[in-house]
Parts: structure tokens; C-alpha cells; sequence
């Protein structure tokens, strides 16, 4: 197999419990290069818990996590170099509430990458102004708008360049007016062909971007398909009552 | 004796004392704080051991009276062939003492990061030292001003256990000691003293106050 063939993330049958609940149930799935996939379902369906899985935020039982064909070291130096190769973006946007917008941007590369000063910064000044927060760089975080704090996230993120990014429901904590500024970021990722894995709420961001859709519910993926055919023909009952239950309001 | 009279015959003493307690206690904040530092790394760290090694550092010298440790370094150390300068046993007393008190401080600062940082910074893969040096003691300290000015304000009284040994130059509590055994200062030799120790810690209270505005981090 070329190494163009290796999914960049892959699940083999993870489980996991949180005491007695069952949070995960024998989840495999794959995320190819370039590919965007799109985690759905209830709340408490375990999404959130897979998502974070997938950089060992969570631990889990049992199954098998590889990146690019490689299992997650368990802890120490080797798994810090394996999350360095993954940028996670999170509800509550988690900026480092010292720092200027800048300094966040700058602050992983700097000591992680030893990147020098000079380009670390230029290539932070880039991503704030891909993201469209460039005027805001000298603020700190609790300064900006929540839209503002999630798109200055990306950019963190981003500037490790990571073979892959995950999504935990990135727009769930913003007020209305600013998800379409988030989303419109991941839009263009996207189109860029960056490597996605993405759990949110927003259905019609999922119809449009989402190279495949995976649903939820009660721990265990219910069904998998490409967005215009799990939203046209959903499968299963769970998905439709889930699908007819959003569309209600 | 007056106030007057007391100036004119031993200014120049007092001068050399305040200077002196303020020589005790930059170095003794000073050595508290850095250990206080590496004692609370040591808390948080990944090894289990080391933590509770760490947390028995701090129960050890934060329930131990000073007078009674200064006590401990002068009569006792000498039994293991450790002979310190008086002056080395009463600093090893106001650094130990407040160190296990900084190291609360900033345990306390700590708890004001939101845990979602650190997730990020785990997640953008900072090793824990990094994650230390540059996410958290950053915030523990900033959050942590005032208390370690209370600390630092301690610091300056807890040396005054420099009087309870036969050190030179004299502190500002022994200097009292040494007037009134030669002469007849009473209250007011005392006054002095303490309106200097008032006088400083009145400084070093602006002073805190002042960083603390400075680096206080928006929420």
C-alpha cells in the first residue's frame, strides 16, 4: 500500500466506558487525505468522546487509533510529537487567555517547533488574516467576539500544520450571527483540501461541505453515507426521527 | 530617652538595620519563590510519587514555627557536623517557611486556568514542561500577585527571627534588643522599628498592587 492509501485517521473497533455507560460501541471509520467527514447525532450520542479520542484527549478501552497507519503512542514525549501532527479546535474556542492573538498563534511553533521569531510571526500574521482576525492580534482573547476567538483558533491550530484537523462542535458555544463566519473558515479549509474530521450540529454546513456523513446515537455509528443520500434517504429509524426532529423547527 | 535623642545616637544603626531586614527579605522572597516554584511543578507533575512528595514538602514547613526551626538549625545541625553561619540558618528559615506558602499561592492560581487550556496546549502537543513554562506558571503567577504580596509582606516580619540569634549586622527587631540593653530607649525604641517595618510594607503593598493591575489577565 503507497502511503497516498493510508488513511490519515483510522478507528479499528474502539470502545470505551465512562463507568458503566457505554460510550463508545465498536467504532470503526476512516478518514482519507483530503477527505471531510462529518460526525451527527443526539446529544450524548458519544460524537464529542470519539472526536477526542482521536488525539487522546479520552483514553480508551480497547480498539486500535492510527495516524497514517500509525498507532497512538500512550502517553509521553511520542504521543506529544503524534498530537503535533493533528490541530484540534474546541467549543469553548480555549485560547491561552494570557496571550495576545498573536502570541497564541505563535506560541506552539516557537516552543514546540523552534521555529525562529521572525517567521513565526509572519506566518501567524498570514493565518490571522486568512482567517480575518489580523486586525486583532495585539487584543487578548476575552477582548474579541466569540466568532473572532474561534476563527483566531483556527489559526493556532493551523499554524502546526497538521496532516489533519478535528472539529469538537466548533460553533455550538456562538451566538447565531457569528457560525457563519466560523463555518465559512472551515468552508474554505475544506476547499483547500485539508483533512477533516468534524462533529457539529450545523446540517446544512454538513450538506454542503461533508464528503461523508457519519450518524450517531447511543455510542456506535448508525449509519454512514455520502450527505446527499443520508439526508435525502435516510436508512435507519433512529436517523430519520433524529432528521425529522431538526427539521421541525 | 526621646525620639530625637534616639535618632541622633543610634540613626545611623537603624539605617544599617532597616537595610539589613530588607537584605533578609529580597533574599529570602527570593529563595522562597523559586523554590516555591519547583515545588509546585513538582505537585502537578505526571509522577505520582514526586507529588506527594511535593505535598509533604509543604505540610513540613508550613506547620513548622519559625523559632522553632531556627531553633532546630542553630543547636541541632551541629550534632550532624553542620555548621552554618547564623545568618545562613536564619535565611534557610524564611525561605523554607514561606516557600511551602508561595507554593499554595500558586496552586491556587492554578486553579483559576480553565482546564480547556490545557486540553489545547496537550492537544497542539506541548510537552508538560513546556505546557508548564509557558501556559501555566505564566497564569498561576499573574493570578497570584496579591497573595504573594501578603507573602512577600510575611516574608519581611518572619525575619525577624534574625534578632533571636547573635547575627551582625542587626535587624530591625534585634537592633531594638541591643539599644535597650544599653540603654534606656523602653517603647519608643521599639516604635521606630516598627514604623519602619510599617513604612516598608506600606511600599511593598503599592508595589503589588500596582503589578497586579498591570498583569492581571482579562477573563
Amino acid at each position: 500500500m503507497t502511503e497516498s492509501n493510508v488513511p490519515v485517521i483510522e478507528l479499528r473497533h474502539v470502545d470505551k466506558h465512562f463507568g458503566t455507560l457505554h460510550v463508545l460501541k465498536d467504532i470503526s471509520l476512516s478518514v482519507n487525505r483530503g477527505e471531510v467527514v462529518v460526525i451527527i447525532g443526539p446529544s450524548g450520542s458519544g460524537k464529542s468522546t470519539l472526536c477526542r479520542t482521536v488525539n487522546r484527549l479520552e483514553t480508551i478501552d480497547s480498539g486500535e487509533i492510527l495516524i497514517e497507519g500509525v498507532p497512538i503512542p500512550p502517553e509521553g514525549k511520542k504521543l506529544a510529537a503524534m498530537r503535533r501532527q493533528i490541530g484540534m479546535v474546541f467549543q469553548s474556542f480555549n485560547l491561552f487567555a494570557h496571550m495576545t492573538i498573536l502570541e497564541n498563534v505563535v506560541a506552539a511553533p516557537r516552543s514546540i517547533l523552534k521555529q525562529n521569531k521572525k517567521d513565526a510571526r509572519a506566518e501567524a500574521l498570514r493565518l490571522l488574516e486568512r482567517v480575518g482576525v489580523a486586525d486583532q492580534k495585539d487584543k487578548v482573547p476575552a477582548q474579541l467576539s466569540g466568532g473572532q476567538q474561534q476563527r483566531a483558533a483556527i489559526a493556532r491550530a493551523l499554524a502546526m500544520h497538521p496532516k489533519a484537523m478535528l472539529f469538537d462542535e466548533p460553533t455550538s458555544a456562538l451566538d447565531p450571527e457569528m457560525i457563519g463566519e466560523v463555518l465559512s473558515v472551515m468552508t474554505e479549509l475544506a476547499g483547500e483540501g485539508m483533512t477533516m474530521l468534524i462533529v457539529t450540529h450545523e446540517m446544512n454546513f454538513a450538506r454542503r461541505v461533508a464528503d461523508r456523513v457519519i450518524f450517531m446515537d447511543g455510542g456506535a455509528i448508525v449509519e454512514e453515507n455520502t450527505p446527499e443520500e443520508f439526508f435525502a434517504h435516510p436508512q435507519s429509524q433512529r436517523a430519520k426521527d433524529f432528521l425529522s426532529s431538526i427539521s421541525e423547527h | 530617652m526621646s525620639i530625637s535623642a534616639l535618632l541622633d545616637k543610634y540613626g545611623s544603626l537603624y539605617l544599617q538595620a532597616m537595610l539589613t531586614t530588607w537584605r533578609l527579605t529580597v533574599i529570602s522572597f527570593a529563595g522562597a519563590m523559586a523554590i516555591g516554584l519547583i515545588i509546585t511543578v513538582i505537585r502537578v507533575c505526571p509522577i505520582k510519587p514526586l507529588r506527594y512528595l511535593g505535598d509533604f514538602y509543604v505540610q513540613i514547613f508550613r506547620n513548622i514555627p519559625g523559632a522553632a526551626m531556627l531553633i532546630l538549625l542553630v543547636y541541632a545541625l551541629p550534632y550532624l557536623k553542620l555548621n552554618f553561619p547564623y545568618e545562613t540558618c536564619v535565611l534557610i528559615a524564611t525561605i523554607m517557611i514561606p516557600s511551602a506558602f508561595c507554593s499554595e499561592h500558586l496552586m491556587s492560581g492554578m486553579n483559576t486556568i480553565a482546564p480547556g487550556q490545557i486540553e489545547a496546549a496537550r492537544a497542539l502537543g506541548f510537552s508538560f514542561f513546556q505546557m508548564i513554562r509557558r501556559i501555566v506558571i505564566p497564569q498561576a503567577l499573574r493570578s497570584a500577585v496579591l497573595p504573594l504580596t501578603n507573602l512577600l509582606v510575611a516574608t519581611m516580619l518572619t525575619t525577624s527571627l534574625a534578632s533571636q540569634v547573635p547575627m551582625r549586622p542587626r535587624d530591625l527587631t534585634g537592633i531594638v534588643s541591643y539599644i535597650n540593653t544599653r540603654d534606656v530607649g523602653g517603647v519608643l525604641a521599639f516604635a521606630i522599628s516598627a514604623a519602619l517595618y510599617c513604612l516598608t510594607a506600606l511600599l511593598l503593598g503599592q508595589l503589588g498592587g500596582w503589578i497586579d493591575r498591570k498583569v492581571r489577565i482579562l477573563r
